[in-house]
């Protein structure tokens, strides 16, 4: 009966938050039994267009149709009500109840006004084993289980739900590998059993491998839609970003400094996560950090900027050994270390503040003149970093939640390099962004370190390792597996490495030391 | 041009601080229906000077409350700084001239007590002020149960309390320049951007290397001060300091912070909001016992406003 005509359509959809317009005219189309990708830069209206379908957001012009009737949505469960689920970017579970509680969280199951636990586990069990994370138990705690895990269970959770149409913003983002074609073959099995699904990926294999019809926005229009195969992917990136696509990455110097390291770091260990970890880093590198996600690298670059207790070892700068017991010792002039942390939301800014605050924040000590704030000279460095790294903001004093993903990660990377520092950390820092800012960050890396800062580089993207790194050290369990130079970094001796796999003939470089 | 000048101004208001504004105009008119000397000078004053001993010390829970903390040790530290301040007066001229200093001394280290179980030891600050409270109320009570120690105000406290200048209350100057040193502080110091930045998100200010656990011991600290204070200024206003001058003071104060628009979950407010809010509570408060009103009916009324007044804040379009 629903034949061909398309399951959802909105059109002419705008939104504007206070004078910034996130959709403008903006039409979609979906089928049912069909996956739709939506590409597009941040900033580009994509999240905007999510939260108006999920009824997050109500749009201020234009009309949604659901199976040929309009429809409007008063809040996110009036949305879920007529079948559209949502799997977001940002996780929404509760860290101290269960998988099963959380899975059924919207509608538990009742006996007598209480929450039947045999049914709830049933329920939860079949929804996880739908969602292809069957070997997740559904009575372990959330807060127990890997970020991978967990967004597993978040995709069960919007299953429970039945829904008719499943949104995917940036699901796989957190995933390793294994678990991407895990989730990929649910995906696959979701069309077949007659789902419309709106999929949103900054990975553009993704979208290849899984796609039937894209559809491209920029500046809050969809631009494009075609069927998925039918342009090249530097067709489709000129699209998104409108300018000629030129080669990511930008060229590695080919002779290395012989300088000697400016971070030192001599065997390292922490609880049982981090096992006797030496390498140093000289000015003018980017080391890179790599391997399976969560083998200790984050733990890493948090004891390197003096967060976590109990650490054995030693860490030199420039040759002396300093003692970094908080990010505040980390910051000195003498050490000038600077983190780009994980999770720009939560640990990189503060949300409600005004860009203008978020900028100075980790600058107020040179800002101010025993204690008062020098307004004029943060006025200078604000405006330098804006210019610096083209953050695109429409006043200071608006708040940096109003800024796209993208640019926010510009404030945070911006908030740091306002201090000059010597020695900078970068925890997966293109993790959710658009393939431009992507670039402009890469660019601005190996600039940096062409001045002279010693760059230490985590991602979970091995392309960006590849493009990027003069030396990756691969981490496995908590220790340095192995460490790959100029040449040596390729997919396939960082995915062998990470992997813990050794070749045959065990050659010298199999662990390091020094 | 100047047309444009003022909705401009207010758009850029917070809407809790205008809110407050107008009902505080609210007030006044239907005081000043019910009587015309609700209008009069005279009173206004009076309620202004009145209002500074609560602004006082709502200043000092506005800076915890910013951190997304509370400081529930109010009644005890008003009551503390009081006693402590006539106690010391007893000790000669020395004593006399110390009195005012050595009680806002004292309400420092109660509140250094405080931040130390809040920054250091994570003590929730609910139950250690409330702690620190119960101890405070302690010793004041051995310290003035086996002697009577000297309770009368010096000259200097009632000075302060109650005398005028150019027909001004002291009292509201005293207010007057802790606010603007306030706003001073909150909007153009590092400490005032961090408590800010503590308040959103207290781990990115930690990650942004801002030594979090001093700023939050610090304003503790100044919490505790700012509470004797009060409680000195109240104690030159009665003539002397009595056990429980401090308890009507809590509900107030915090009323005060949230009623001007400051998020009790912190990070959020302007010192605006709460010079609105300790003047609407005080107003509240005295056309209460003005239209004589039983107490029980009063203390009833009171809290239902500002029940009411809150469930007002909570009314303004959620943005979708």
């Amino acid at each position: 009966m629903e034949g061909a005509g398309p399951l959802f359509q909105m059109e002419g959809i705008s939104k504007s938050y206070g004078g910034v317009r996130a959709l403008q005219d903006a039409s979609l189309s979906i089928r049912a039994g069909t996956i739709h990708a939506i590409l597009g830069e941040n900033g580009a209206g994509k999240s905007t267009l999510i939260k108006v379908m999920a009824g997050v957001v109500s749009p201020d012009q234009g009309q949604m149709m659901l199976g040929g009737n309009p429809v409007q949505f008063a809040s996110p469960a009036a949305a879920m009500e007529a079948g559209i689920a949502c799997v977001v970017q940002e996780l929404s579970l509760i860290p101290e109840l269960s998988v099963a509680d959380n899975v059924v969280i919207s509608n538990p199951p009742q006996r007598f006004g209480l929450i039947d636990r045999t049914a709830q586990r049933r329920i939860a069990e079949q929804s996880l084993l739908r969602a292809g994370a069957g070997d997740v138990h559904p009575m372990a705690l959330v807060k127990d289980l890997p970020l991978s895990r967990r967004q597993m269970v978040e995709i069960a959770k919007a299953l429970t739900r039945k829904p008719r149409i499943l949104i995917l913003d940036e699901a796989t983002s957190a995933l390793t590998a294994s678990d991407v074609s895990k989730v990929f073959e649910v995906l696959k099995r979701l069309r077949s059993e007659g789902l419309a699904l709106l999929y949103i990926s900054h990975r553009m294999n993704e979208i290849a491998e899984l796609a039937d019809e894209c559809t491209v926005f920029r500046n809050g229009r969809n631009v494009a839609s075609f069927p998925a195969g039918t342009k090249s992917d530097g067709e489709v990136v000129q699209l998104m970003i409108g300018r000629e696509y030129q080669n990511v990455y930008p060229e590695k110097p080919t002779a290395q400094a012989d300088a000697k390291p400016l971070l030192e770091v001599q065997n390292l260990s922490w609880a049982n996560r981090l096992h006797d970890i030496s390498f140093g880093v000289k000015p003018g590198e980017i080391l890179g950090l790599g391997g399976l996600d969560g083998q200790g690298q984050r733990e890493l670059l948090l004891a390197l900027f003096g967060v976590l207790r109990g650490l054995e070892g030693e860490v030199k700068i420039e040759g002396k050994a300093t003692k970094l017991d908080s990010p505040a010792s980390a910051r000195k002039k003498n050490v000038g270390m600077a983190l780009i942390p994980e999770d720009r939301k939560t640990e990189g800014l503060m949300l409600p503040m005004s860009v203008r605050d978020n900028l100075s924040f980790a600058s107020l000590d040179m800002l101010t003149v025993r204690g008062i704030v020098d307004k004029t000279k943060e006025a200078q460095s604000i405006d330098e970093m804006v210019k610096l790294l083209a953050i695109k903001t429409g006043a200071l004093d608006s708040p940096v939640s109003s800024l796209s993903g993208g640019n926010q990660q510009k404030v945070v990377i911006a908030k740091w390099l306002m201090r000059h520092p010597r020695i900078i950390l970068l925890n997966d820092p293109t993790r959710g962004i658009d393939v431009g800012t992507k670039q402009e960050i890469y660019l601005l890396m190996r600039r940096l370190a062409d001045q002279g800062a010693a760059i230490v580089f985590y991602s979970t993207d091995y392309a960006e390792l590849i493009g990027c790194c003069d030396r990756v050290l691969v981490m496995y369990n908590g220790a340095v597996e192995t460490e790959l130079l100029g040449d040596e970094i390729t997919e396939h001796a960082l995915i062998s490495s990470a992997l813990h796999i050794r070749p045959k003939e065990n050659q010298p470089r199999e662990r390091v030391s020094r | 041009m100047t047309a444009n000048a003022l909705p401009q101004f207010i758009r850029k208001a917070d809407p809790a601080v205008l809110t407050a504004f107008g009902c505080i105009i609210l007030l006044l008119v239907i005081g000043g229906i019910y009587s015309r000397s609700f209008l009069s000078p005279e009173y206004l004053l009076q309620q202004l000077k009145v209002a500074s001993f609560l602004g006082v010390i709502a200043t000092g829970m506005m800076l915890v409350v910013l951190l997304g903390q509370i400081d529930l040790s109010v009644p005890w530290t008003v009551t503390a700084g009081a006693m402590m301040a006539c106690a010391v007066a007893a000790y000669g001229p020395v004593g006399v001239a110390l009195a005012i200093p050595f009680g806002i001394f004292c309400g420092a280290l109660i509140g250094a007590i405080n931040g130390i179980g809040v920054a250091y030891l994570r003590i929730p600050s609910m139950i250690v002020t409330l702690a620190t409270n119960a101890v405070a109320q302690g010793i004041m009570v051995i310290y003035t149960g086996g002697f009577s120690p000297q309770d009368s105000a010096t000259d200097a406290m009632r000075y302060l309390a109650t005398g005028t200048i150019l027909g001004i209350p002291n009292a509201a100057i005293i207010w007057l320049i802790l606010g603007v040193a306030t706003v001073f502080v909150l909007g153009r110091t590092s400490f005032g951007r961090s408590v800010y930045g503590i308040g959103n998100r207290e781990r990115a200010a930690y990650l942004s290397g801002i030594n979090t656990r001093r700023i939050v011991m610090i304003a503790f600290a100044a919490s505790g001060a700012l509470s004797a204070f009060g409680g000195v200024l109240l104690a030159g206003y009665a003539s002397k300091a009595a056990q429980s001058m401090g308890d009507a003071y809590l509900l107030p104060a915090i009323a005060a912070v949230v009623l001007g628009g400051t998020s009790i979950l912190g990070g959020r407010g302007s010192y605006m909001g709460t010079v609105a809010g300790v003047i609407l509570i005080t107003l509240l408060q005295s056309i209460l016992s003005v239209m004589q009103m039983p107490e029980a009916g009063r203390q009833i009324t009171y809290g239902l406003l500002i029940i009411l007044m809150l469930l007002l804040y909570g009314r303004s379009p959620a943005i979708r």
